[in-house]
């Protein structure tokens, strides 16, 4: 077990390495450049623009920006921003813990939610209510997050006026202790929904078919033959076999999560990384958005590397 | 003689959407408490389909069983799931075929067996069930590192060896193994049969061996029933019928099994193949491969005739044989058990 946790961390590392790689070149080798944002449209002065070059790092090459960005990175500087002109790190750190309130809530309701109506749908195959399961879960699993999320907010926001529709707080009022993170919890509602919506579809369809296979098992037949009590048989051997591929698409699906949420921050305005990105790519900020992305890759290995590790203790076929 | 078993005119259809499959036709055997009855026939003859459906562990939605199934006081066919829960297992136990699948991948060998212990025992002490297992293991030959160790990690045979093992956890009346000892090699096999037969004196055990395999049924059985396409061809002791056979499936089968005795003996088989199970047949459903097939066999089905007391075989070729012939022998099978 030892040995499979640390090589699956070394695995997780070299994840991160590639794609911080990939990320440094495909940046720099999209056109447009940082400098002529900040130099703004119409001012070509060369002396400037070498001297912002040099503030920036732009004038060395580019395997040696490579080496000094990896150096700084290492260290946790992560360089400075050009539009806020800010420490990249602490920008990021700001608006990480948003996404991550948004990301986490969305994505352990779906799973949740999502397994155990996969799990009564498998239990009463071709019921009613696993028709009626089965059908709305493609309905949201073929609509697009945003368009979702817009949706919802013309319901909840616009018409009926439930629900407030952008941010995490209202700016407008200083609330204190409680009120202030009920007033926050309101704010995640539709966001939340929204990702929670799109993301059930998944759980569900993974958890039902994945059960109703479980329970075609030869092994299934054996625990019915010795008398053993559906319930039991059910609760102990159906599920701990079944829940292993719930775990695995839990994995990726948190990989797109934690990308695709950007989008949805969008819509909802919410203060998160999503909309730091998006500021980011129009402005060529290329530290902040190098600064993204690495986290995000850190954030996916990490969470691939522990579903790994939950996913090797749950099955014994994995260790060594 | 106490019946363990009864089946009457039993039937086992599979249902399918487009088609009905006819795997098990009219079977009417008896099994005797101590028996030990092997099951033979050819790959796809209905021997497994006819266990499960005693087991009632087919899935009801599209299988079919009709007639009876008499065991422990009980018509098996019609009791309920409650009532089958109580016998399963501890008067009623099965070593499957497919055992490299009948275990849990995701559990301990242990754990599993202390569950099926405590099925029946519910509140049994964790040393009484480790005795037990340790016990059940020693007897199929098995070191008690296996409790610890997951499916995965142990041999076919091994398996094999545990399914066997866990059969035996609540002294059943009756055992069926359905292909039990297939993965192992003939040392092996030889010594669980050994022990189980061993064991079979001293508890009573009644067993049902389905097997490909004559030579087993020849060390390990006293009776014989053959298979053919779902039906019963012929019927008796192990000693008359291999010495003896009258059906000619039966003859055909000994036919194609290298002597034991190691001499060179062409070995004929029986050319063709299985009929089609989804279609009815009027007459002598082995018709088709039978080289002794007579105009009555296209017919009519041969109806049962009774050899001796526990001797019966269907086919046309022993019908002569007539009432009162056959009433004779039945009578002589009164004098026998005064
Ligand atoms: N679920 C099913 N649906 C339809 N037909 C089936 C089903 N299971 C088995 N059969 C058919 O029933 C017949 C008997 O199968 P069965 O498994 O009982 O044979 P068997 O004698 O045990 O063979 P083997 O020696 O290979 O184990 C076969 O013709 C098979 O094709
Ligand atoms: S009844 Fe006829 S066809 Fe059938 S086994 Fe006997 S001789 Fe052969
Ligand atoms: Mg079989």
């Amino acid at each position: 077990m030892k040995k499979y946790v640390t090589k699956r961390v070394l695995m997780g590392v070299l994840t991160i390495f590639v794609v911080f790689t990939i990320n440094f070149l495909i940046i720099r080798l999209a056109p447009g450049s940082p400098i002529s944002t900040i130099m703004g449209k119409d001012n070509d002065d060369p002396l400037l623009r070498a001297a912002l070059e040099a503030k920036y790092g732009f004038d060395q090459p580019l395997i040696l920006q490579y080496f000094i960005y990896l150096k700084n990175a290492f260290s946790g500087d992560l360089g400075l921003s050009i539009i806020y002109n800010k420490e990249v790190l602490s920008i990021i750190s700001e608006r990480l813990l948003p996404t991550l309130l948004l990301v986490l809530t969305a994505a352990l309701l779906a799973v949740v939610i999502g397994t155990f109506m996969g799990m009564y749908a498998a239990k009463h195959e071709g019921s009613r209510v696993d028709v009626f399961f089965s059908g709305i879960s493609y309905m949201f699993n073929s609509m697009p997050a945003f368009w979702l999320g817009l949706i919802l907010i013309i319901i909840f926001s616009s018409v009926l006026g439930l629900l407030p529709s952008y941010g995490m707080i209202n700016s407008r009022t200083s609330l204190t202790g409680v009120d202030y993170y009920l007033d926050v919890i309101r704010h995640m509602i539709l966001p939340v929904s929204t990702l929670v919506l799109v993301e059930i579809p998944i759980y569900f369809r993974i958890a039902k078919s994945s059960i109703v296979q479980t329970l075609n098992e030869d092994f299934i037949v054996t625990l019915k033959a010795t008398g053993m009590s559906e319930r039991k048989i059910f609760n102990k051997y159906v599920l701990r076999n079944a829940i292993l591929p719930t775990i695995t698409i839990f994995g990726i699906s948190m990989g797109y999560l934690i990308t695709g949420v950007a989008l949805i921050e969008i819509v909802f305005a919410w203060p998160g990384t999503g909309d730091l990105m998006l500021t980011a790519i129009n402005q060529r900020d290329y530290p902040t958005l190098m600064g993204i992305y690495l986290i995000m890759s850190v954030s996916v290995a990490l969470v691939m590397v522990v579903v790994d590790i939950i996913y090797a203790t749950l099955d014994p076929r994995i260790r060594f | 003689m106490d019946k363990v078993l009864e089946l009457k005119d039993f039937n086992v259809t599979y249902k399918n959407k487009s088609k009905k499959v006819y795997a098990v036709k009219d079977i009417n055997l008896v099994i005797n408490k101590g028996d030990s009855l092997g099951i033979v026939g050819e790959s796809g003859s209905g021997k497994s389909t006819l266990a499960m459906a005693l087991l009632r562990l087919l899935p009801e939605k599209n299988t079919d069983i009709n007639g009876s199934s008499n065991f422990a006081n009980m018509d098996l066919v019609q009791a309920s799931e409650k009532e089958l829960k109580e016998i399963r297992w501890k008067e009623l136990s099965v070593v499957f075929q497919k055992s490299m699948n009948a275990l849990s991948p995701v559990h301990r060998i242990g754990e599993q067996i202390e569950d099926i212990y405590r099925v029946h025992k519910p509140n049994a002490r964790k040393d009484e069930i480790l005795d037990r297992i340790k016990a059940l293991l020693k007897l199929v030959n098995l070191s008690d590192r296996v409790i610890k160790m997951y499916p995965h990690e142990l041999s076919g045979g091994m398996l094999q060896r545990v399914a066997i093992a866990i059969s035996l956890i609540h002294d059943p009346k009756l055992l069926i193994m359905d292909e039990a000892t297939t993965a192992l090699d003939v040392v092996t096999q030889g010594q669980i049969l050994a022990e189980i037969v061993k064991m079979e004196q001293t508890l009573d055990v009644t067993r049902i061996m389905i097997t490909h395999d004559i030579s087993v049924v020849a060390t390990t059985c006293n009776k014989i029933a053959v298979l053919y396409a779902g039906e019963l061809m012929e019927v008796g002791y192990v000693k008359d019928i291999l010495k003896d056979p009258k059906h000619p499936y039966t003859k055909g089968l000994l036919a194609s099994i290298p002597s034991l005795s190691g001499e060179k003996e062409t070995l004929t088989g029986i050319p063709g193949h299985l009929p089609d199970l989804s279609q009815k047949y009027e007459g002598c459903i082995f018709a088709p491969r039978c080289k002794f097939a007579m105009e009555q066999c296209e017919k009519s089905k041969p109806s049962e005739v009774q050899l001796s007391a526990e001797n019966r075989v269907w086919c046309h070729l022993y019908s002569h044989l007539d009432r009162d012939e056959q009433l004779e022998s039945r009578e002589d099978l009164v004098e026998v058990n005064r």
